[in-house]
């Protein structure tokens, strides 16, 4: 489990950042948290694994205050995933860029040289080839496997899919999702509110440093008040979901207001679209049947 | 947050000076730094800088910059200690002997890099450096192409040292640590950093040249700068201040 818990922090000690963030984050959540740029996302992210210190409050992992913990431990028990995969990077081949992490945490062994092999084999890489050498996208994919080598119970990603491709941002969200269903806590800061919808569970929204808003993912994002003052559009369908009527459920079972996922706000939306087709069409079909027809009236002159 | 040798915006005397004369000021004050070894003028020279650093509220990144300078400093200072026999005998040595005179030296070492380092580096805070590669061409009529690239030097100095502090944050999250150890395992645990920054460098150095040369590179002559950089009385002056002072440092080196 990770606490905030009344965390102040700044970069020089005079400027703060964060001012007063109280947040837990439960043992196999999957937490987005999003904002405007300058909202304290990154720095919230950096407190979680110990690379920035808080002035003032403390972050906890499994009660454990940060500043207690070494590097190594708590790289043991947070991975970090960086928005760019050239500063993690630093080996001459993928094999040895995936055991380096093992190194640095001095866990160099032949279990560790097995899971190697076995990373390289599920994500599909060459082992012997050169990371410098890879495009964008699989560089990122090699900088998210050397995370999920050393299997911390806690992964944060900062803006994962930025500057990759639909194809390169699928690949990616699909790894961390299978990692979110094997039980590993994922935080993650992101600006595609389109992947925030379909992955995370729960959503923290941050202004000016400090939380606005928390709580389920459709719920935040239904929220108009919240994302306008945060900055934020919602995903599209969300977007189309806040200007329908609220009707009960006809096909899908499931209502614009109570939808959890955005398969569940299609098929909502859908079913508004065809109530609001069929009443339509009934309509219509009055109107037309107050209307003499004029074919028939021409034949009887 | 700022940056080592990025400017900071202000409207001070040193801000308002022509880049040129701030150059031409700092070259002539670190040369009469090593033109003599005169320890109160050296002082003096040390408490001018600190003053210029004041005047336009650059104390802060001064002391930062006097900490980097002193640990190199004393570095060679040590080394002069040890491998400078002058003076009376106050510690002896396998191969030598540590002196009076010696140790005056080694002071005199650590002074005069402090002194000299000050305005240089302070020139690079109070300058943007357009305007000084731009003012080297309009003024000194030097070519832009090498202009350019001096400006290019000194402009990728803090980037690489971004690029550096982010490469070993992304390694410390990775578990490297760093802060633990002596300077041996510490720059045994940089070296294969080295990597990802000559690569970061390579690339940025490669998308600079191809973005200058799509922006018309070597179309520009010294009248495509719209900005003029004129000589004003303060500037002369402040020429004239460094030429008094050259002149006084190579007197006393001549006494």
């Amino acid at each position: 489990m990770i606490e905030f818990l009344d965390v102040h922090a700044s970069y020089d000690g005079t400027t703060p950042i964060l001012k007063g963030i109280d947040l837990t984050i439960e043992d196999g959540e999957f937490v987005a948290f999003v904002g405007t740029n300058g909202a304290g996302k990154s720095t919230a992210m950096r407190l979680v694994n110990g690379l920035l210190k808080p002035d003032r409050g403390a972050v906890l992992i499994d009660g454990v205050p940060t500043t207690q913990l070494k590097t190594s431990e708590l790289a043991r028990r947070v991975g970090f995933l960086f928005q760019n995969p050239d500063r993690q990077i630093c080996s001459s081949t993928v094999r040895d860029e995936l055991l380096f992490g093992f190194q640095a945490v001095g866990r160099l062994d032949d279990e560790a040289r097995r899971r190697v092999d076995q990373i390289i084999e599920e994500f599909r890489f060459d082992g012997d080839a050169d990371p410098f050498l890879l495009n964008r996208g699989t560089r990122q994919l090699l900088a998210l496997a050397s995370i999920v080598v050393l299997a911390p119970p806690v992964v944060v990603l900062d803006e994962p899919t930025t500057g990759l491709d639909f194809c390169e941002c699928v690949k990616v969200m699909g790894i961390i999702s299978q990692l979110h269903r094997a039980g590993t806590t994922v935080i993650m800061v992101c600006h595609d509110m389109e992947v925030v919808a379909d992955f995370a569970e729960r959503v923290v929204v941050m202004t000016d440093g400090r939380v606005v808003d928390q709580g389920p993912t459709f719920d935040v994002l239904r929220n108009r008040k919240t994302l306008d003052e945060a900055d934020l559009v919602p995903p599209q369908m969300v977007d189309v979901s806040l200007l329908l009527p609220v009707m009960e459920p006809r096909f899908a079972g499931t209502s614009v207001a109570t939808a959890n996922t955005l398969a569940e706000m299609q098929a909502a939306i859908e079913d508004v679209a065809a109530g609001g087709a069929a009443a339509m069409a009934a309509s219509e079909k009055d109107a037309l049947d107050d209307v003499p027809f004029q074919g028939s009236e021409r034949k009887e002159r | 947050m700022d940056g080592f040798l990025e400017y900071v915006p202000g409207n001070s005397f040193l801000h308002r000076l022509n880049p040129v004369t701030k150059i031409a000021f700092a070259i002539m004050f670190a040369i009469a730094c090593f033109c003599t070894g005169n320890l109160v003028f050296l002082c003096l020279m040390l408490a001018l800088g600190l003053a210029l650093a004041a005047s336009c509220s650059m104390m802060r990144q001064t002391l930062g910059l006097m900490r980097a300078v002193l640990a190199f400093s004393l570095v060679l200072a040590v080394l002069l200690l040890l491998t400078t026999p002058k003076g009376d005998l106050l510690v002896e040595l396998p191969w030598g002997y540590i002196g009076s005179d010696s140790i005056l030296a080694a002071v005199v070492t650590v002074i005069r890099l402090e002194a000299a380092a000050i305005p240089l580096f302070l020139t690079f805070y109070v300058t943007k450096m357009t305007d000084l590669s731009n003012s080297f061409v309009k003024v000194l009529h030097v070519p832009y192409r090498y202009a350019f690239t001096f400006a290019s030097t000194v402009h990728f100095i803090p980037v690489f040292m971004n690029d550096m502090r982010g490469i070993m944050e992304a390694q410390t999250a990775r578990g490297v640590e760093f802060d633990q150890g002596g300077m041996v395992r510490k720059i045994r645990l940089m070296v294969p950093l080295c990597v990802p920054l000559l690569i970061s460098s390579v690339r940025k150095t490669n998308s600079s040249a191809i973005a200058a040369e799509v922006r018309g590179f070597n179309l520009r002559t010294r009248e495509s700068g719209y900005k003029r950089y004129p000589m004003t009385g303060a500037d002369w002056a402040v020429i004239a201040l460094g030429v008094v002072v050259l002149a006084a440092a190579i007197a006393l080196s001549l006494l």
